[in-house]
């Protein structure tokens, strides 16, 4: 798959989070002052929606639920976050931003060994 | 009957906890009536924060309908330790690190105690007395889980009142519409009503070897734990030193509550101790300044008010948050941007 566009660099103001939907998948543009991250919707603790928990400002993504910190900048948890956020790859031309979307970003937990197996049967059954 | 002793091993991220209880023990309590510092927030089923995965044995659900299993992946296994009780011998994993309590640190354990005084504050805010069968430590800025008998699960309520070796805990409690516990106490009169409680809970603590200028911001009952923390910080002469800033937010003045307790402490506390009531939909009557004079009033949401008072004196502090989530949601995103760090950010929600 490809980079898509998702939005206009416009929509998204310093230290904004905005969910946008591209083919169906709904991901974050965070924009930290000094460039673009783009992020699936939910913490990766305990999937609060980013867009209404999340708090952007110095380069620093906070979620209010429990207080787990990202650095924009470095992409890496800090503080006391015990799991990473997953990014999907974006860019900026000219006044637009991209995004590198080939399928849903889901986090370890949410998509456990066990039903892995379990649908690789049902595809792969008699 | 005896009943029967079951082992509830714990796996959690960094090492794992073997814990003997009963099927009566609910697995959050029994953890930390061990002084094992499994993860929770509410301790009373609706944040989620105490989710586990049962691995193997059975448990048993003692609130179904929880509003903090919207957190959980129940086809995996997912349970809230607050609310659930081993069945059988049962193997539980925990994602996050979990660590056992500093020495010293106030473990929680079931206690029994009596309403000793009633007394309503506002329309809608009680005033209730609990004397315990035991003493018990706790420090400033925790809450206890209170169940009475005929109400079904234990509410958390914070403690106001701060000494060691208790004898008798004081709360206050605010009507909630349709709410079970809150609606039972204006309607009924629960003088000597004897409860259970378990505690105490919860890490938005103060102690005075913090060394740090302290910011309170409260809505409504949520003052209880900021009373807490004054007692304490005014017990210890903190405030000779370090900055107190208080923030209390009620609707209105009919609302309001605690004006001449917080008008004592800050005459005890001194210059250093800002005491300021925020009111959401009036602006502060003339006659409450005059009858207040060592308090501050001011209008508007109460972290709003608390953000254009405090300006940039964030400056070696830490924040004390309680109240309704909202609230806390807000003053955490306001602190963060007056760059807090989060570990300065202590928080209640009454969730
Ligand atoms: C940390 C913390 C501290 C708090 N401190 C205070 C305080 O100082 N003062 C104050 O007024 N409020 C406080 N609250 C809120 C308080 O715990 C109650 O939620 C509130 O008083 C409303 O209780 P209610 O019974 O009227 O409402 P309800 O809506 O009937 O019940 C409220 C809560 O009781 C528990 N509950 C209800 N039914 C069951 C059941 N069948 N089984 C198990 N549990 C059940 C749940 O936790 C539920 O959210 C605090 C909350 C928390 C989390
Ligand atoms: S849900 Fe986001 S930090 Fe817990
Ligand atoms: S601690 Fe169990 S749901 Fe909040």
């Amino acid at each position: 798959m490809s980079w898509k566009k998702v939005c206009a660099v416009a929509e998204v103001p310093e230290n904004a989070l905005e969910k946008f939907e591209i083919d169906g998948i709904e991901i974050i543009i965070a924009n930290y002052g000094s460039g673009f991250r783009a992020f699936p919707p939910r913490c990766p603790h305990m999937e609060e929606p980013l867009c209404d928990s999340g708090v952007l400002f110095d380069g620093m993504l906070t979620c209010t639920k429990h207080l787990w910190q990202w650095d924009m900048a470095t992409g890496e948890r800090t503080g006391i976050a015990e799991k990473e956020l997953l990014f999907y790859d974006v860019k900026q031309e000219g006044e637009d931003i991209y995004a590198h979307v080939e399928q849903a970003l889901v986090y370890e937990d949410d998509d456990d060994d066990e039903e892995e197996e379990d649908d690789d049967d049902f595809f792969n059954a008699d | 009957m005896t009943t029967k002793t079951l082992n509830i091993q714990v796996n959690a991220r960094n090492r794992a906890y073997a814990l003997d209880g009963t099927s009566n023990d609910k697995i959050l309590n029994l953890g930390l009536s061990n002084a094992v510092d499994l993860p929770y927030e509410c301790g009373s089923g609706t944040c989620g924060t105490c989710k586990a995965r049962l691995i193997s044995g059975e448990i048993c659900d003692q609130w179904p309908e929880a509003p903090g299993r919207k957190f959980l992946k129940l086809k995996k296994g997912e349970f809230l330790m607050c609310q659930c009780a081993a069945k059988t011998d049962s193997v539980i994993e925990v994602e996050s690190f979990v660590h056992t309590m500093e020495a010293g640190a106030c473990v929680p354990a079931p206690l029994k105690g009596r309403i000793s005084s009633v007394k309503l504050l506002t329309p809608d805010v009680i005033f209730l007395q609990i004397a315990l069968q035991q003493t018990v430590d706790f420090d400033a800025g925790q809450f206890m889980l209170v169940q009475f008998p005929e109400i079904v699960g234990f509410r958390g309520w914070s403690m106001v009142n701060y000494e060691r070796h208790a004898k008798t805990l004081d709360f206050v409690i605010k009507k909630k519409p349709g709410g079970e516990l809150s609606e039972w106490l204006f309607n009924n009169n629960c003088d000597g009503v004897e409860v259970d409680l378990f505690g105490p809970m919860g890490n938005a603590t103060f102690y005075s070897r913090l060394a740090k200028n302290i910011l309170c911001i409260a809505g409504g009952s949520g003052i209880a734990g900021i009373m807490s923390i004054l007692s304490r910080a005014s017990q210890d002469g903190y405030f000779s030193q370090y900055n107190g800033d208080v923030f209390f937010g009620v609707r209105t003045m009919k609302d309001a509550f605690f004006l001449d307790e917080l008008s004592v402490l800050r005459g005890e506390c001194g210059e250093k101790l800002n005491i300021t009531i925020a009111l959401s939909e009036e602006a502060a009557p003339d006659d409450a300044r005059t009858d207040y004079p060592l308090l501050t009033f001011d209008q508007g949401f109460v972290h709003e008010v608390a953000g254009r008072h405090m300006e940039d004196r964030y400056q070696n502090l830490r924040a004390y948050l309680a109240g309704p989530p909202p609230l806390v949601n807000g003053s955490i995103g306001m602190l963060l941007r007056a760059r807090v760090t989060t570990d300065n950010i202590r928080y209640d929600k009454f969730s």
